[in-house]
């Protein structure tokens, strides 16, 4: 199987379930792994490729919103389909709160089902697409010197060539090289695009922040 | 108004009480009188008597007065020259001594009356306190048996609650595990090429969890049947009794007269008795709870007795209580129905299913506004009589 295919983990405590929805996942072509525990899914090697968590809510040790919390804690954003007994209202609400994708009731119709895990895996792409995008944008941006970055900042608010050597105290020939510096290293194709990646980095440093 | 009467009241109580000792002091000037025709002078000794007496009957100031009376009829009547007001200084030590005598006379009945007072108004008091006391305690009893009632049947519905809860999880998962595979089969057999092994798994898994869940169901019924029902002759008069015995707080508490109507010749049943008390209880208790309402008649629950054949008998509950809607008697012995706030709706269906273990018949009629009935048969021990 290819290594980039993405992969479905289900953590239930009850086997049958477990090895029901794991049957249930592989007919649509999805790779499916399957843990007895929230610890034995943290002990465990996962692949950097596009995944999704189906939960049981209740299990013996920890349970299924614990182990929520836990991974977003460590800031690890897999999407996450809750399944619980009964509908319990405050424990769905509080796993909403904390971000799952899906909250799904026993007995889970199928279909329900896979196309919660579909939807998650779609939304998982596009988040490690953005993820990976936003590292390779940021690897850039950081190799810029301390004074392009400084020339950056004030081209960014809008500045002319000629206003940000007054302001830096330097020749606007001077500027005009720092600026060509900060376009290439930043594989810049335009002004615009550069103040967008600008500030797609900011907002993010703003969310981890 | 009231006050101003109570004023006058005390004012003329207050005056015959002088009039009282104005009496008194003038009995003894007329005693005196007389009997210092053949005695003599000392006969005056009448009117320390006549100042006690005031003083004790007529209080403290008609007892001054007494005093104040019976000096000047001493002083008028009794020292010479008799009959006028002049007193010769060698009679001054007489009269001063006799003026004394009356005070200290005077001053201890009033002591004395002073003191009983205060001890009878310390007894009132005290039983005042008592029985405060006394009424205090018996309304905390009350609270206390109706907190304990209440919790009774809390740990009840919880009990209930629980198992409910824990048995609807039970054999959720199961059925949870049958669906899942269930689906998964569907899934692969839609492909054109389907993976029989992940078919066959599948369906197997499917098998393995509807046989938990049927093991589930197994252990449950397994559970309630558990203690299969002893089959003793039991005398349901005795039990009865012992029933009445039970629940005759819960009926004083909610005002509710329990009269029973026993056949003394009732044969003996066969059965578990503890089941058998179990359903009279409950029907008792339904009874008494259908009145609780009930103000506009008297609350009486009758419990009868009846052989109704050689074969068979039968017992009855009878209620004034608020009687059931026809449409609703269908309903009333399956589980979980209930007429009642709080009620869980479990005890008549378990009645009804102990009865019929017992090869009974558990029945009702009601009259809504009137009351409601609750009869049930058993077969007579038959040939165990010997």
């Amino acid at each position: 199987m290819n290594e980039a295919e993405p992969i479905v983990y289900i953590i239930d405590d009850d086997p049958l379930i477990r090895g029901g929805i794991q049957s249930l996942v592989k007919s649509i072509g999805l790779r499916a792994v399957t843990f007895g525990s929230a610890s034995e899914f943290l002990a465990a090697k996962r692949p950097d490729v596009a995944s999704c968590l189906v939960l049981d809510v209740r299990m013996p040790g920890q349970s299924g919103l614990d182990l929520h919390r836990q991974l977003v804690e460590a800031n690890v954003h897999t999407p996450v389909i809750f399944i619980t007994g009964h509908g319990d209202i405050p424990m769905s609400v509080q796993a909403m709160k904390q971000g799952a994708s899906e909250f799904l009731t026993k007995p889970v119709r199928g279909q329900d089902l896979l196309d919660a895990v579909q939807t998650a895996i779609v939304h998982d792409r596009e988040f490690r697409k953005d993820w990976i995008e936003l590292e390779s944008m940021r690897s850039r941006f950081d190799s810029l010197t301390p004074r392009e970055v400084e020339v950056l900042n004030l081209v960014v608010a809008g500045l002319l060539n000629k206003q940000i050597a007054d302001e830096l105290g330097t020749s606007e020939l001077t500027i005009k090289t720092h600026r060509a510096h900060v376009m290439e290293k930043t594989k810049a194709e335009s002004l615009a695009h550069l103040v967008r990646m600008a500030e797609r980095l900011k907002a993010r440093a703003h969310r981890q922040g | 108004m009231p006050d101003y009467r109570a004023n006058t009241s005390r004012t003329l109580r207050a005056g015959l009480r002088y009039a009282i000792a104005v009496a008194i002091v003038a009995t003894a000037l007329v005693l005196s009188l007389i009997l210092q025709v053949p005695f003599g002078n000392p006969s005056w000794f009448f009117f320390p008597a006549a100042i006690v007496a005031a003083t004790w009957f007529a209080g403290v100031g008609p007892g001054w007065l007494a005093v104040f009376l019976s000096t000047l009829a001493v002083q008028f009547f009794f020292i010479p020259p008799f009959r006028t007001w002049i007193l010769r200084p060698r009679d001054i030590p007489f009269f001063t001594s006799f003026a004394v005598c009356a005070i200290v006379a005077n001053r201890l009945v009033a002591w004395r009356n002073r003191t009983e007072d205060s001890l009878l108004q310390a007894r009132d008091q005290l039983e005042a306190k008592v029985a405060e006391r006394t009424s205090e305690l018996e309304k905390a009893n009350e609270a206390l048996q109706g907190a304990q009632a209440e919790l009774a049947r809390i740990a009840r519905i919880t009990m209930v609650g629980e198992l409910a809860a824990s048995i609807s999880h039970e054999v959720n998962q199961p059925l949870a595990a049958v669906v899942a595979n269930a689906d998964a089969c569907v899934a692969w057999l839609a492909l054109e090429d389907p993976d029989l092994s992940e078919v066959r798994a599948a369906a197997d898994r499917a098998v393995q969890g509807a046989t938990r869940a049927s093991e589930v169901i197994a252990r449950i019924r397994s559970l309630i049947n558990k203690g299969s029902p002893q089959r003793m002759p039991v005398a349901l008069n005795e039990v009865i009794e012992e029933t009445v015995d039970l629940i005759k707080g819960q009926a004083t508490r909610n005002k509710v007269s329990i009269a029973t109507v026993l056949d003394s010749k009732l044969p003996p049943v066969l059965g578990d008795k503890i089941q058998l008390q179990q359903v009279i209880l409950n029907l008792m208790t339904n009874a008494i709870e259908a009145m609780t309402v009930v103000e506009d008649r008297s609350r009486d629950l009758e419990i009868r007795s009846e052989a109704t054949s050689a074969a068979q008998v039968r017992i009855s509950v009878r209620d004034t209580g608020i009687g059931m809607d026809p449409q609703l008697l269908p309903q009333l012995f399956e589980p979980f129905f209930t007429t009642r706030a709080h009620g869980i709706g479990m005890g008549l269906p378990i009645s009804r299913s102990i009865i019929e273990a017992h090869s009974g018949r558990l029945w009702v009629e009601s009259v809504v506004n009137k009351g409601s009935t609750f009869h049930f048969t058993l077969p007579v021990e038959d040939g165990a009589t010997v």
